[in-house]
């Protein structure tokens, strides 16, 4: 049969030239899934596969389009030479497609072990996310939650009106509060970096060592009584509560103490307990005073009408004068101790009346080597209602007392104030020896003396007391052994003049 | 005598395939010499290699429908490639049995764009069979088109799957 040869020829050479265009965009495509996600076993294969129909396409075609064009141009011999190279590249690459396209099965598999790993994979990561949010949002809320802890404890530490320390194991101060600060009148640089211990604190360490021990043995303690010892020298009782913190987490062992001020509490039932003292030792003396008096009064004028009669008996009658006139004197002092007696009252400058004392005494031979000086408030008038004399009386009484205390040389001073409160103030400050502590309760009682006998009554001070009472007014005493006395006279400001 | 050391027993059975080889070089015998092919085994392994071709294109239609991947539209035009690539293929195993194998047809070409189909019994059936034979491009064309379209649409869905997830 004879047939146009230009249909195969045609669609042999152009069906040649799609294949291998065809199959290089199938390559391109197949390698932009594969890009697309690395991971996917199936788009490998599918590369392969492109792959394999690529080299098959390639070489078929140009078997083909190389057969035409030696037939056509008369080189048949040359092509049945070539052919069998052309064929068994082709058997090659058609065999190896139909080989690549055989694993399909195990790549499909291995493809669905790697999504259902990485489905897992992505599982575990959403659970871990979820995990890992509630997480955070748990250390957050604690986090927030011991903030508004921490801070509640923050205020109630920097807030609270006791006194607040921690200490380390050894008791050195590792925290103190603002109000630690100023009860204890050391500044925290002092106390921390300084490395100062509890005990520091204590007036007499005699008591620290008692609250050491009974921390010690009982890991608490509960309301002791203390007195501390600031910086200034002043002295205040306090209140300690405490305990041994053995610490979490790891932390070291400490103490917490919350101290409360008491001193002012003390000292006002202190001075109750003493005004109570002095009223009935005043009644008592009153009494006594009262029904020695007459006796004393009938006494001393017989004595006096026989020193007038009896002339021979002079120097025996004078004796019992003498004797009665002291007794007098003393019976006298201890009606001026319990306010029974009167006196007349005027308006007078405490000033002048100060004056006058430091002028008087300062010629006295006792006072040569004391140097007094005199501070007095200037601004404004410093009256009262009160006997000029008698007040003149306790503020010498003081002086003097002051000259016994620095032992014949050493400062005095005395000093005038008015308060905001109108009260005025006489203060009389010496740098003497001081007055011990257990006899700062008993210095205003009659009769008490530290003085060998002889050379003072006791009643000095206890006769100061009631005329200052008597003028509404109130006396008090500082002192620590060592450094010196202050005794402070406070009495109301005459306003009549304003 | 060789000890009975693993070691040993071992490099003495390694030492076996080299000694083989050896003796095959250096003592050629009629027996061990390589045997000869007729021509007709290149044909046969490339009827065979067309086979497996088809096969291997049959398995992965099932394949693909064994997975339900037919629902998606690319890998139903691979399915159609495979398809196409089964009827290339039986296109070319007929034709080369025709014309390589039986040898009942022969092409001579007389000039440029006539030729003469000569077949063994005259047959015009056969010679017109055997023409459509030739024409196997439109056949495999289409196949590898089918495959870039799957391939282009297997693409096209990764992208929206991306952009999906990515969103």
């Amino acid at each position: 049969m004879i047939t146009s040869f230009v249909p195969i020829l045609a669609v042999d050479i152009l069906g040649s030239i799609a294949m291998v265009i065809i199959a290089l965009l199938s390559f391109y495509k197949a390698r932009r899934l594969r890009e697309m996600d690395p991971d996917n076993a199936v788009f490998h294969y599918l590369l392969w596969i492109s792959m394999g129909l690529t080299i098959f396409s390639v070489s078929r075609s140009f078997g083909h389009i190389l057969r035409q064009f030696l037939i056509l141009t008369s080189n048949a011999e040359a092509w049945h030479a070539i052919s069998s190279y052309t064929g068994s590249v082709n058997t090659v690459s058609f065999m190896l497609v139909g080989s690549i396209t055989l694993f399909f099965n195990q790549s499909w598999k291995i493809n669905e072990k790697i999504l259902t790993g990485r489905k897992k994979l992505e599982n575990t990561h959403i659970e871990l996310m979820d995990l890992n949010q509630t997480l955070e949002h748990k250390v957050i809320e604690r986090t927030e939650r011991l903030t508004s802890s921490e801070h509640k404890c923050r205020r109630i530490f920097e807030q609270s009106l006791d006194t607040i320390i921690v200490t380390d194991s050894e008791f050195k101060i590792m925290e103190i509060n603002p109000a630690g600060i100023i009860l204890t009148g050391y500044t925290r640089d002092e106390m921390i970096m300084g490395k100062m211990t509890a005990g520091n604190f204590f007036a007499d360490f005699s008591e620290w060592e008692k609250i050491h021990n009974k921390i010690a043995s009982k890991e608490y303690i509960l309301n002791e009584e203390a007195e501390f010892l600031r910086p200034d020298n002043d002295s205040l009782f306090v209140l300690i509560t405490g305990g041994i913190d053995y610490g979490a987490f790891g932390c070291a062992k400490t103490y917490h103490f919350i101290i409360k001020n008491v001193n002012e509490k003390r000292q006002m039932e202190r001075q109750i307990a003493q005004a109570d003292k002095l009223a009935a030792l005043g009644e008592l003396s009153a009494g006594v005073a009262h029904e020695i008096n007459n006796p004393l009064g009938i006494i001393l004028g017989y004595t006096q009408l026989l020193l007038k009669l009896e002339p021979e008996h002079k120097d025996d009658l004078k004796i019992i004068e003498k004797h009665v006139q002291n007794c007098k004197t003393v019976v006298s002092d201890l009606l001026s101790f319990s306010r029974k007696g009167s006196s007349e009252l005027s308006i007078i400058d405490i000033n002048k009346v100060v004056d006058g004392v430091v002028k008087f005494l300062s010629n006295h031979s006792d006072f040569r080597n004391i140097e007094m000086s005199l501070n007095p408030y200037t601004e404004d008038r410093l009256n009262i209602l009160g006997n000029e004399q008698e007040l003149g009386q306790v503020i010498i009484n003081l002086v003097i007392n002051a000259c016994h205390a620095v032992e014949g040389k050493g400062n005095i001073d005395i000093t005038t104030q008015r308060t905001d409160q109108d009260k005025i103030l006489i203060m009389v400050k010496d740098n003497g020896k001081g007055i011990d502590k257990k006899n700062l309760t008993r210095i205003f009682d009659p009769f008490f003396t530290t003085k060998p006998v002889g050379q003072g009554t006791g009643l000095g001070l206890s006769v100061g007391y009631g005329i200052i009472k008597r003028h509404q007014g109130d006396i008090r005493v500082k002192s620590s052994e060592g450094m010196g006395t202050l005794f402070t006279i406070s009495l109301p400001a005459d306003r009549t003049m304003d | 005598m060789l000890k009975k050391n693993p070691h040993n027993i071992r490099r003495f059975l390694n030492f076996i395939p080299a000694m083989t080889i050896a003796g095959l070089i250096l003592l050629p015998i009629e027996v061990s010499a390589t045997q000869l092919h007729a021509s007709s085994e290149g044909i046969i392994t490339h009827q065979a290699g067309h086979f497996f071709f088809l096969f291997s294109m049959v398995a992965l239609i099932f394949t693909i429908t064994g997975k339900d991947l037919n629902k998606q539209k690319g890998w139903r035009l691979i399915q159609y490639s495979a398809f196409f690539f089964i009827l290339w293929n039986l296109d070319a195993i007929f034709a080369h049995f025709l014309d390589n194998q039986i040898y009942a047809v022969k092409i001579e070409n007389i000039s440029l764009g006539k030729m003469r189909i000569i077949t063994n019994n005259d047959s015009s059936l056969l010679a017109w069979f055997y023409y459509i034979l030739k024409l196997d491009h439109l056949l495999c064309v289409p196949a590898i088109l089918f495959l870039y379209k799957g391939l282009s649409f297997l693409v096209d869905d990764q992208k929206k799957m991306m952009a999906k997830k990515g969103s």
